[in-house]
């Protein structure tokens, strides 16, 4: 079954990355909203309705998470792992879209359980183009696991 | 040879004035005779020492030493043993001594007395164990060292990672909005604006290649190697189609010796022949065909080879420049790349316990010699 939520949680704290992810979605014509927010802590609260999310309803997931790695308060690793500790996330898929590529963070992540790790471009074609793949293989493309 | 005296007499004689102190010791241990060299070892004269026992003289850590040489020797088929022990001299010092005892026998076998030397070790055993204490202070040292440099490391990855991060992220944002800029005020900015604005694109681009250019390097210094037999000339190849497919149009003669091999790392490998076949491609920009020969001989357990080609070379006048990090011997217009690719080069020969060499004349293309030693782990 693919998942009917059409919202991309994006884990992002640099608003000029906000704003080019949010053009390149956009120019990649995805139809898909993004929300955006800035930090790990609120991650979680918004996937476990909590805190200021609280009354949200937890079972609506959103059909991606692209987060960052460097994050203020809690990290990257931190929201991939609480994200596939919980029942109602384990099999949420998880793009790690960070700048970094260096081999340790590549590793490391994957065996926290992310889906996919890819390295943000400089070039803001490139970056439109890698964001239209990821569209094309996990909004479309790929078939996840029913939900728990 | 003619004797002079009988043979006791030569014998006390030879004792007197030996620079070694010897002593005819009783097989139950008491000093029978001594000569002045034990004497001023012990710090005694000689009518303290004669017809007292070797014991009082001990250290007394040290008796059962005593014991066992007075007790076993004349029992045993061995007439002579060499034992160190600690005597104590008048002075209260005590003395490290290496005493060679030989056993006399009558005529029918009977043990009647030793014939002992003693050699003060001391000095030699102080320096020993100053040279112990100094090798343990050595190793403290170089132990803490390691830490230092491994936290440096530590350092270093975190500094790496930072630098991955964080200096990309603006470089994308420069990128990113310069475009939207040009998309957005399309036809409407004249020629100038758009040119300065397409140069704010490029300048990011060649940031972003410079910043991937250190990255790779540092990467480079601190990969584990994986050594494995690696075809080279593969390698060459597939650089070299990899330069074809970016620039289908180029008119080329390449040719590569075919089965150089080397037991080497397969990705740095790789890496260093791309930097160094795109140097030999870019600097061919300006000739109407690319041409370049890689070529390599095995020697022992290396390799060696050249890669050739028909650019515009270099004046070997900077030739030292080339492999220093940022140094450029050509414009950007030429050809030049990020000022870092021979260097990522160079640092891959080193870590294969080679080197990398050039020569060149200007407008008479370059040659550049790679030696590789084989990896040891897989021999």
């Amino acid at each position: 079954m693919v998942n009917q939520n059409k919202e991309i949680l994006l884990v992002e704290d640099n608003p000029d990355d906000v704003e080019l992810t949010r053009i390149a979605f956009a120019e990649a014509g995805s139809g898909y909203v993004i929300r955006v927010v800035s930090d790990g802590a609120q991650a979680l609260d918004y996937l476990f309705a909590r805190g200021q999310h609280a009354g949200r309803d937890v079972n609506d997931v959103p059909a991606l998470v692209l987060l960052d790695l460097n994050l203020p308060k809690l990290n990257g690793r931190e929201v991939l792992q609480a994200i596939r500790d919980n029942p109602t996330t384990r099999s949420l898929p998880v793009v790690v879209l960070t700048t970094s590529a260096e081999p340790m963070d590549v590793g490391s992540v994957y065996d926290l359980g992310a889906n996919s790790y890819i390295q943000k471009p400089v070039e803001f074609e490139r970056f439109v183009d890698v964001v239209r793949q990821i569209g094309l293989y996990w909004l479309v493309l790929n078939q996840p696991p029913n939900p728990a | 040879m003619t004797t002079t005296a009988p043979l006791d007499v030569r014998f006390r004689l030879a004792m007197a004035s030996a620079g070694i102190g010897m002593a005819i010791v009783s097989t139950d241990g008491y000093w029978i005779e001594v000569n002045p060299a034990l004497c001023k070892l012990l710090g005694y004269q000689a009518g303290e020492l004669v017809g007292r026992q070797l014991h009082e003289f001990s250290h007394s850590d040290d008796l059962p030493l005593t014991e066992r040489v007075l007790d076993r020797l004349p029992g045993s088929g061995e007439d002579v043993v060499e034992v160190e022990k600690r005597y104590v001299r008048a002075d209260g010092q005590v003395i490290e001594v290496v005493v060679n005892s030989a056993l006399m026998r009558d005529d029918s076998g009977h043990a009647e007395y030793f014939i002992s030397q003693f050699r003060d070790v001391t000095a030699q055993r102080q320096a020993e164990e100053a040279f112990q204490g100094l090798n343990a202070l050595l190793e403290q040292r170089e132990h803490s060292h390691t830490l230092e440099l491994e936290v440096a490391n530590q350092r270093l990855e975190s500094f790496v990672q930072g630098v991955s991060h964080d200096l990309r992220a603006p470089l994308r944002a420069i990128d990113g909005f310069a475009t939207q800029l040009a998309r957005r005020t399309a036809g409407q900015l004249d020629a100038t604006a758009q040119d300065q604005l397409q140069r704010i694109r490029a300048a990011s681009t060649r940031m972003g290649s410079l910043i991937d250019g250190l990255l790779e390097l540092a990467r480079i210094n601190r990969a584990v190697l994986r050594p494995a037999l690696i075809d080279v000339s593969l390698l060459a190849e597939w650089s070299l189609a990899e330069l074809q497919d970016a620039d289908p149009q180029r008119s080329v003669d390449v040719q590569v010796e075919p089965g150089l091999e080397v037991i080497g790392d397969e990705r740095l490998l790789k890496i260093m022949l791309g930097q160094l076949l795109t140097n030999a491609w870019r600097f061919s920009a300006t000739r109407p065909q690319i041409w370049i020969r890689v070529e390599g001989e095995r020697n022992g357990d290396r390799l060696h080879m050249s890669i050739r080609d028909h650019g515009i070379g270099f004046d070997m006048a900077y030739a030292e420049k080339l492999f220093s990090p940022f140094q450029r011997l050509h414009g950007c217009d030429e050809g030049a790349g990020n000022g870092i690719g021979l260097t990522i080069a160079q640092q891959v020969a080193m870590r294969h316990g080679g080197k990398l060499s050039a020569n060149a004349e200007p407008d008479h293309g370059a040659c550049f010699h790679v030696e590789l030693l084989d990896l040891e782990d897989q021999k």
